[in-house]
């Protein structure tokens, strides 16, 4: 059974640390917030998915460590913000296997939708120092995609609803997600 | 005339590459028409600039839909008319779960909210019909759907919409025997079901074509129909090849 966290940032500026022994799903909801968290995986064959998403008004700044600390330990990070203005949104995302840690999966996927000329950054670094390791990288900054909107455009939906559309399935990025916990968070997306 | 087309040219958008050149074609209601042609010819352009795809540009000509001039309508303005393409290859959307996307459009399509109750019980029925596991429906649109099930998707799309002009473009890329049966099936059953529906089928090979018979088939090549003829028409181009056509023009 998978130990499931929600955390909601709203205007704040936070730090978090968290030492994992269990499989964890962290589900992380930042309003406008910068915020900077270390995860420590500390016992072996333990896996953590961590959702990161964000919808970002002014500049902010979004950094999280992982911290591979044994063997066999898996990491799926995920993290998907919305720049809405012209503002700095940056993420710089780390994921660390030191040597003593053999057999590790350690994985990361980062998009930001810009929806002005805000200029974002995504900093992806694995610092991997095994030569046992899973590991890889996704970055995408952007508008979406001209041919995913031709497509739900194509089915009688207007350019508007679609992008709302996709507002929602990106930032609600994973199915398993009880959305009665992040109620502020939706009410949020519908001010976008 | 259900689709009339008047001397298109069609290029792609920021480029002088012209790909549709003076391109004419009827379509009465109740029609089916097949275009063939070789790699390049214009076909996949046809299909995507009567769908109004970004890419591309109408330098001239028009496309008349119902006898209204559809050239300057947005894609979903196009949809709501009734034209449906059912794509080569379906985008995949994460995130944007196949009964939300259908859900929202055919309420955008009737202009109502659909009831969730008459949803489920016509997606259930449907779904059974083209033979996709229902618990597709709670997954994110094509994602991690093999090909034959993107396609499916698209026809159980088509079912769900009810288009009165439908666009086959390549339907039998990535389908196995038995799938392209399923989904050709479901295409008959619905033109059975709809008289007035017309379909234009793009396509390289004359499988799909044994399945849904056309009224016509035409051979486009550089950028226009070359040739136009009857069923038989499909079988001597792939027989012969392309070659055969010639300077024969024949529209």
């Amino acid at each position: 059974m998978n130990k499931i966290l929600y955390v909601l940032d709203d205007n704040k500026n936070n730090e978090y640390k968290y030492n994992i022994d269990e499989d964890t799903i962290i589900y992380h909801f930042s309003i406008n917030s910068s915020s900077d968290i270390e995860i420590n995986i500390n016992k072996e064959n333990v896996t953590l998915y961590y959702y990161y998403a964000n919808i970002n008004y002014d500049d902010n700044l979004f950094k999280i460590r992982i911290n591979h600390l044994a063997s066999n330990t898996h990491s799926e990070v995920f993290n998907h913000g919305v720049n809405v203005y012209n503002k700095k949104l940056t993420y710089f995302v780390e994921g660390n296997v030191p040597k003593t840690s053999d057999k590790c999966i350690c994985n990361q996927d980062n998009q930001i939708i810009n929806m002005a000329d805000g200029k974002s950054t995504i900093c992806p670094n694995l610092l991997i120092d095994n030569y046992d390791v899973d590991s890889n990288h996704a970055a995408y900054i952007g508008s979406f995609k001209e041919d995913t909107l031709f497509y739900m455009m194509s089915r009688g939906i207007s350019f508007d609803v679609a992008s709302r559309l996709l507002l929602n399935g990106f930032l609600i990025n994973s199915d398993s997600i009880d959305i009665s916990k992040i109620t502020k968070f939706l009410d949020e997306i519908e001010k976008i | 005339m259900m689709m009339k087309i008047n001397d298109l040219c069609v290029k792609i958008k920021d480029t002088d590459l012209e790909i549709l050149k003076d391109f004419s074609l009827d379509i009465a209601p109740g029609e089916i028409h097949a275009i063939m042609g070789p790699n390049g010819a214009g076909k996949s352009t046809l299909s995507k600039t009567i769908m109004g795809h970004y890419k591309y540009e109408v330098t001239r000509g028009n496309i008349y839909f119902d006898g209204e001039d559809i050239k300057n309508l947005s894609v979903d303005e196009r949809a709501k008319k009734g034209i449906f393409l059912c794509m080569q290859d379906p985008t995949v959307i994460e995130g944007v779960s196949n009964s939300e996307f259908l859900r929202t459009a055919r309420g955008e399509i009737a202009g109502e909210k659909v009831n969730l109750y008459t949803f489920i019980k016509d997606m259930e029925g449907a779904m059974k019909k083209v033979q996709l596991d229902s618990s597709m429906l709670h997954r994110s649109l094509n994602f991690g759907f093999s090909g034959g099930e993107k396609k499916k998707n698209e026809i159980l799309q088509m079912l769900f919409l009810r288009p009165k002009f439908i666009i086959l473009d390549e339907l039998d890329s990535g389908l196995d025997v038995d799938s392209l049966r399923v989904v050709c099936q479901n295409i008959n059953e619905y033109l059975k079901e709809n008289p007035q529906t017309s379909v234009l089928i793009i396509t390289h090979y004359t499988r799909v074509l044994e399945y849904i018979k056309p009224d016509y088939v035409h051979i486009l090549s550089n950028g226009k129909i070359q040739k136009t003829g009857s069923f038989e028409l499909a079988f001597e181009i792939e027989k012969n090849g392309y070659s055969m056509i010639g300077n024969d023009i024949n529209e």
